[in-house]
């Protein structure tokens, strides 16, 4: 090899900075599914492809215009977080799991990867927000659908800890390493600041900083571990003491 | 029959990737598919590509790091790189002109004839 990861990661971040503004970062990630929707659009105009490719085409550019929107409708949630009023209730984490895997079913199955939920003895509640839970854990999800293989579901897991005072949902992944240094990159803008992320590039650095801030807005945060074979994605929670009173 | 030219499309969105296949297997070329670097390495080592056609940014190592692979060796060096990416205005000549990259298309503009032209001329 002619250059170290150093210096090739250097080079891409020269590219395409973490630094860059909101704006720009936002622009960059509605321009990935836009460039896609586009060229899967101009595939249909060709004579050559035949009825079952056709509509193969069509359900891509459904599923790939439903993701760019959740994107931009939790873009849009975001700003509106500190205006709006939002009930905190007990909610069951394994159960919001189970739904949210049952959202990406189609997503994933098109792209002929599979998502699971992790089986969970016992009861737990976490107080948050269900539709602000629901849309950390789809982001978790989306941006983890690209680094799955077809033998390796993608999991989502629930799991008490903190001896039952919070809750952590993740999402589990598997592909190539993402290096140290992008890694460690990565953790330090994680949830605070929209960033470009070079080395899991089908994934969302702006949905995960959307991700920050509602889980924020729950008084929980958001983190993420490196694996040998790919990453967890995760946010903590508050564990609800509902059931301790029962 | 003369054995046809070899396309190895590097790209972690396969659906954008089919599409171009499919575009470059009508205009006569056979096609193969890595998602990311390293597959691309194992890719260029058994099928040695024609031409390659490079996404920028790539799960886990990114195109640099293919590129920096080429060039380390004598006989892949020559084989012209064609980039297609979301980031081409972000991408100046300096950077990327000592890795044998032919041309940058920008996926947000770029038309599958674009794509075959490009090809034809990395060919010449």
């Amino acid at each position: 090899m002619k250059g170290s990861e150093g210096q090739t990661n250097n080079q891409v971040g020269g590219l395409l900075s973490s630094d860059l503004p909101f704006l720009v970062t936002a622009a960059h990630e509605l321009k990935s599914p836009l460039a896609l929707v586009r060229q899967l659009a101009l595939g249909l105009e060709s004579a050559e492809v035949d009825t079952a490719t056709r509509e193969r085409i069509l359900r891509q550019i459904v599923l790939t215009s439903e993701r760019a929107l959740r994107l931009t409708t939790d873009l849009s949630r975001s700003s509106r977080l500190e205006n709006s009023m939002f009930d905190l209730e007990p909610i069951n984490p394994q159960q919001l799991c189970e739904d949210v895997a049952h959202e990406l079913t189609p997503l994933y199955a098109a792209r002929g990867r599979k998502i699971q939920v992790a089986s969970h003895r016992g009861s737990m509640l976490v107080v948050a927000n269900y539709d602000l839970l629901r849309r950390i854990i789809l982001n978790f999800g989306d941006n983890a659908l690209h680094y799955s293989n077809g033998s390796e579901p993608v999991e989502l897991r629930a799991r008490v800890y903190e001896k039952g005072r919070r809750v952590r949902l993740g999402v589990r992944d598997y592909g190539p390493a993402v290096p140290v240094n992008a890694w460690r990159r990565l953790r330090q803008h994680l949830g605070t600041d929209a960033q470009v992320l070079h080395s899991r590039p089908q994934s969302s650095g702006l949905g995960l900083y959307v991700a920050g801030q509602f889980a924020q807005a729950m008084h929980g945060e958001i983190g993420a571990t490196r694996h040998r074979d790919g990453a967890t994605f995760y946010v903590d929670i508050d564990a609800s003491t509902q059931l301790k009173l029962l | 029959m003369t054995k046809k030219q070899t396309i190895l499309i590097v790209e972690d969105d396969d659906w954008l990737a089919e599409q171009y296949g499919r575009v470059l297997n009508e205009a006569g070329y056979a096609v193969e598919f890595a998602p990311h670097a390293l597959a691309a390495m194992d890719a260029v080592d058994t099928v040695r590509p024609d031409v390659i056609l490079l996404d920028l940014l790539l799960a886990g190592p990114n195109a640099f790091t293919l590129l920096h692979e080429l060039q380390s060796h004598t006989d892949l060096a020559s084989i012209p790189v064609i980039m297609c990416t979301n980031s081409a205005d972000h991408i100046a000549d300096e950077d990327i002109s000592a890795y044998g990259v032919r041309q940058v298309l920008d996926k947000a503009t770029v038309l599958p004839e674009d794509i075959v032209a490009a090809v034809k001329r990395a060919l010449l």
